[in-house]
């Protein structure tokens, strides 16, 4: 339970971070701190089993059935690995958030806080996962987690941060190829049961295929030539971020997944090389990088994916001493570097830049700093007495300890010397670079500028860096977690790891004090050498590739898509409906002879009369030219659509149907009067083409209904809901049961989609600018008609709306609560007779279109947003019924019940929000496209852009570019009573605000 | 069967109006085409059982299919909804006749690399809206 407590502390963090963050702003990171050690506490029940090798189940694994059908459980299950990069992760975790509550700008800082929670989580989840499903998404998860904390650092983060997602996310991909392949030879997805098949010994081939696939997906993780390229450019997240996922959490995940996969792989030769191969230029081009910079944090990023490049050396390696070589710089490169990157954001913050070249000596103005960092760098460079040191050691001890020939383990040796040589000269380059050498002639910060180092700041940078000088004197404390991860990493019995700080004259220590030699050589020529390094970057950045790379399938793809770049329907269509009219024609032709007989009394006299009707509508809506002919047109044929379904018997259709026609053709008129009063006739070639496919499209349409519908009996479904239907739900309306029961999933779908047609209305015209949603330049209004003049009743009748609405709006006062009444009893009765959600709905929405024709003034109806509120009520309220059902048998599962005598069941919840979306979408049909800027006085009155702006600020003056940030005047509402022509002022109308 | 007649008819006028340059034209054509297929789905429920399929209402033997109908009815509203937001889209610019998609003013935003690309869209685009109307004819 151990383990489920640290999991669930955290998830309570990451629900708990929106609230946290506005109470507290930036201050928020201390109760996550907090948080965060809280979760480590949880987790010391588990680690006191594992230490003890005890194991007991209980304390360290929990795990509940996911995906029962697949196998797939959400298990999690401690272990010496999951321990230590659990352990890593809280507590460095928890004082990268101390140092953010001063780091980070004052104010919310909610994107940075919630998504490190998130990431938190997700990477002890991945460390714990005991199934390969979950550690895939987990995995997934905190790629996400770490593109998000890079994409928020605005401008500059975006084109890295996508840089990021790819690397990482191919990455992932060939970890899923891993997943699966394992999944599907072994049959299980549990971690344990896999690592210990045996097919890693029988089948050379698979295993080969596998351990490349998670080879590279640790790589892309951990920054490995060629993936490296991705953490510099990551370097455009904020300090904390990088001091917490670029030194201690995110790229120490692919270091994880190596070791976790290590007892499978750890004895096959394309692991082996792979690893040591990458690793070794990883280490060498990381470090030669790094010594290149002139940026600290640039320099620190390079310098982690030289550290990494050491550790997934002697991953590969894979003998005992090579895995407690990995896993003891894990820890003690998580310790340092997190301190260092913290370090560089000090020094930001106290000398106003991170560059070396534009830096004053800082060690008088920042000595504490300085003591800082120089234990630090002493710590990478693997110098006594730093926990740096040791682990330099024991990489040296792995790389001898290589398998095969007896070079071999030398050359690693001497790779790994060769990059520490590089090591111990950045380390130089950042201490003597920031504090000693200082280049203050071309200085932007002069020195008396420098302020020394905020002390929370200094202190919690200092802390993992500090920790780093005892440990590596009581090193002998680190022997069993140690120890027990090598056992969880090899699965070889049981291990006794013993680090000491000394060991004796040893090679070792031999290759060290050469290392240390050759880097002092380098420090002390450093004003020969580095400006020359820093002079010529190096030509090929992974930036520009990836940039390149982007530019030609932008191209191609350019070039792809020319046959059919075009806006004209006919080229998109042509073909699909070629096509469509072949293979039912075809199929008429080779089916004709074999057809089962018509089933009797299909056809019936009126549907000969409709179709003479219906034809008759449609030529006419296809042959006007003017878009009111042809909108009367349309109708027609909607409304004889509708006696076609009446006739069909399908009651609940037909009132749908003649309800969505009427809304539909008020919205029709409100968009046809601001365009211009004819169609545009087409050129003959289009009319001639137009014909020919209709024609064929028709035939096609006919012949294939003809065919294949009509030949049989009533079918068994049908059956089905007819015999049981009113029995399961206790509803006498068949359609309305399986829309709101039976198929409720369906009409959830449906409702989103209702639900997101009104959202994307509102988008999109709130994305256009104004003058082009609502240009100058629309078509001249037609000539005034010919009025009496001024002050005359007929001329007040045409030009002012008011008296015009008034007969309207007396008669709205009577209809609006008589339909309100039917509409409610549609929908109360739809279970039961024709009704229910939508056509209530429809009834309700009639009333919105009923108040804003009856308005003299064109205004929003109702307050603002309140269409998207409905929308999304609806849908949650939807969704919430859904879940309901959970205490039934699963989800939208509808719950009978009584309530006074009356049968009532959550169906009605869902029919419910049903209601509400449909109502939603309406109101901003009516709303966004009834505004008219084409009559009248174009100044006065609002445009569209303007309305779609005040469906979310609420009423404006004018257009928002204009009034930005003016606080909208209270206007004085007047009362019914007022007498309008005496004061001129209106009076209050229904429906307006 | 009389039914797949009133089907080829609507599919014929539907296919007839979305092939037209007119963005309401095209929304006309969707309905008509809508119609088509609210009819097809009903006949798979074979239109030789025609009476509602209310318990309290009709025989059993002589109900028509309910499934069917309730795919319709769902489909109805699906449509209602793409239906307005497509006259929606119709209404952005001064008119929905016009030989290419009117501007939005989005790409004039654009700067640095991609400038370049984009640009020469818009201006293509341009092109194209100026001499429209003059070889297509207006109306007056």
């Amino acid at each position: 339970m151990s383990v489920l407590w640290t999991l669930l502390i955290l998830v309570a963090t990451v629900a708990l971070t929106p609230l946290l963050d506005r109470a507290l702003g930036r201050s928020a990171c201390w109760p996550l701190a907090a948080l965060y050690l809280a979760a480590a506490a949880a987790l010391l029940p588990a680690t006191a089993a594992v230490l003890t090798g005890a194991g007991d189940e209980d304390v360290t694994a929990f795990a509940v059935p996911w995906a029962p059908q697949w196998g797939i459980e959400l298990a999690f299950r401690a272990d010496g690995l999951g321990i230590v990069f659990a352990m890593i992760a809280l507590v460095i975790g928890a004082v990268v958030l101390a140092y953010s509550a001063r780091y980070l700008e004052r104010g919310s800082q909610l994107s940075f806080s919630l998504v490190m929670a998130l990431f938190t989580l997700s990477m002890v989840g991945l460390v714990l996962a005991d199934d390969l499903v979950l550690l895939f998404i987990c995995w997934e998860l905190t790629s996400i987690a770490s593109f998000l904390l890079i994409a928020r650092s605005g401008a500059a983060g975006q084109a890295a941060s996508l840089r990021t997602m790819l690397i990482t996310f191919l990455g992932g991909l060939s970890l899923l190829a891993a997943v699966a392949l394992m999944v599907m030879r072994l049959g299980t997805s549990s971690l344990q049961e896999v690592l210990a098949s045996d097919i890693w010994t029988t089948d050379p081939a698979f295993t080969t295929l596998v351990a490349v696939l998670v080879a590279v997906a640790a790589c892309t993780k951990s920054a490995q030539f060629p993936f490296h390229v991705w953490l510099p450019d990551a370097m455009a997240a904020a300090t904390p971020v990088s001091a917490y996922l670029h030194a201690a959490a995110v790229v120490k995940a692919g270091i994880f997944l190596l070791l976790r996969f290590s007892p499978a792989f750890h004895e096959v030769l394309a692991w082996n090389l792979l690893l040591i191969i990458a690793g070794l230029i990883t280490a060498f081009v990381g470090g030669f990088l790094a010594l290149q910079q002139r940026d600290l944090k640039k320099l620190m990023a390079y310098s982690t994916v030289s550290q990494l490049g050491l550790i997934v050396t002697v991953i590969g390696v894979g003998t005992e001493a090579a895995i407690l070589a990995a896993v003891l710089h894990t820890i003690a490169h998580a310790l340092f570097k997190s301190g260092l990157f913290m370090m560089v954001g000090v020094i930001d913050h106290g000398a106003h830049t991170r560059e070396l070249r534009r830096m004053p000596a800082l060690l008088r103005a920042m000595p504490g700093a300085f003591a800082v960092t120089l234990l630090g760098c002493m710590s990478m460079a693997g110098l006594p007495p730093m926990l740096g040191f040791v682990s330099k050691e024991s990489l040296l001890t792995g790389a001898l300890d290589a398998g095969g020939p007896a070079w071999a383990g030398w050359v690693v040796a001497l790779g790994i010397a060769g990059a520490s040589v590089l090591t111990f000269a950045y380390c130089a380059k950042i201490v003597l670079g920031a504090f000693i050498d200082g280049r203050d002639e071309d200085a932007v910060t002069p020195r008396r500028e420098v302020h020394p180092a905020d002390r929370v700041m200094l202190w919690t940078a200092a802390l993992p860096i500090l920790a780093g000088l005892p440990l590596a004197l009581v090193v002998g404390v680190l022997d069993t977690p140690v120890s027990r991860a090598i056992e969880a990493a090899l699965h070889e019995g049981e291990v006794h790891a013993h680090l000491a700080f000394w060991h004796g004259l040893t090679p070792e220590l031999a290759i060290t004090a050469g290392v240390i030699t050759l880097g002092t050589l380098i420090a002390l020529n450093r004003r020969r050498l580095l400006p020359a390094l820093e002079a010529r970057p190096f030509p090929v950045d992974g930036a520009r590739v990836l940039t390149a790379v982007d530019r030609l399938a932008e191209r191609i793809g350019a070039v792809l898509v020319r046959p059919i770049a075009s806006d004209d329907p006919m080229r998109h269509l042509a073909a699909i409906l070629v096509l469509f009219s072949a293979v039912a024609l075809g199929s008429l032709a080779v089916l004709a002879g074999s057809l089962e007989p018509i089933t009797e009394g299909v056809n019936q006299p009126i549907d000969g009369m409709l179709l003479v009707l219906i034809t008759g509508a449609t030529l006419l809506a296809c042959t006007r030219r003017d878009r009111l002919g042809a909108t009367v047109s349309i109708s027609a044929v909607g409304i004889l659509a509708t006696v076609q379904i009446l006739a069909l018997g399908a009651p609940d259709v037909a009132l749908t149907q003649l309800l969505v026609e009427s809304l539909t053709i008020i919205v029709i008129m409100l968009v046809l009067q601001k365009l211009p009063r004819h169609f545009e006739p087409p050129t003959r070639s289009r009319h001639r083409g137009a014909v020919v496919l209709a024609v064929l499209a028709g035939l096609a349409a006919g012949a294939a209904t003809f065919l294949f519908a009509g030949r049989r009996d009533r079918s068994e479904v049908a059956e089905y809901y007819i015999a049981n239907a009113e029995e399961i739900t206790g509803g006498h309306n068949i359609v309305n049961v399986i829309l709101v029961e039976f198929r409720a999933l369906d009409t959830l779908g449906e409702l989103a989609v209702l639900g997101m047609a009104g959202v994307a209305i509102v988008a999109v015209l709130s994305s256009i600018r104004h003058r082009f949603i609502d240009p100058h330049d629309r078509p001249e209004p037609d000539a005034p008609a010919a009025l009496r003049e001024e002050g005359t009743t007929a001329h007040r009748a045409i030009t002012s709306a008011w008296s015009n609405a008034a007969a309207l709006q007396m008669m709205v006062r009577v209809t609006a609560p008589i339909l309100a009444l039917v509409s409610a009893m549609l929908f109360l009765r739809g279970h039961n007779a024709p009704g229910g959600g939508f056509i209530a709905a429809l009834v309700g929405s009639s009333i919105v279109a009923l108040l804003y024709l009856s308005t003299s003034r064109d205004r929003q109806i109702g307050p603002p947003r309140l269409p998207l509120l409905l929308i999304g009520a609806g849908i949650a309220v939807a969704i919430g019924s859904g879940v309901l059902g959970f205490a039934a048998e699963g989800f939208l599962e509808p719950l009978h019940g009584y309530l006074l005598g009356v049968h009532v069941s959550s169906s009605m919840i869902f029919d419910l929000g049903v209601y509400l979306a449909v109502l939603g979408l309406v109101m901003v049909a009516v709303n966004l496209l009834g505004t008219s800027a084409a009559v009248g006085d174009p100044d006065s009155e609002e445009e569209t852009r303007e309305r779609a702006d005040e469906a979310f600020e609420g009423e404006l003056e004018g257009p928002l570019e204009t009034i930005r940030g003016e606080r909208a005047p209270r206007r004085r509402r007047v009362g019914r009573g007022t007498a309008h022509l005496s004061s001129g002022t209106r009076p209050k109308e229904v429906g307006r605000r | 069967m009389i039914l797949s007649l009133t089907v080829a008819v609507l599919v014929a006028g539907g296919v007839y109006l979305l092939l037209q340059r007119s963005m309401v034209r095209a929304v006309f054509g969707i309905t008509l085409l809508s119609h088509a297929a609210n009819f097809a789905l009903l006949i798979t429920g074979v239109p030789g059982w025609r009476a509602e399929p209310l318990t309290d209402v009709s025989p059993r033997g002589e109900m028509a299919d309910p499934l069917p109908q309730a795919f319709v009815l769902t489909a109805i509203v699906i449509t209602m909804a793409v239906t307005v937001f497509m006259l929606a889209l119709a209404v952005i610019g001064r008119d929905d006749d016009l030989g290419a998609h009117p501007e939005t003013g989005a790409a004039r935003d654009v700067e640095g690399p991609d400038a370049d690309g984009h640009a020469a869209a818009v201006d293509d685009i341009a092109g194209r809206t100026a001499a429209g109307p003059e070889t297509e004819g207006r109306d007056a």
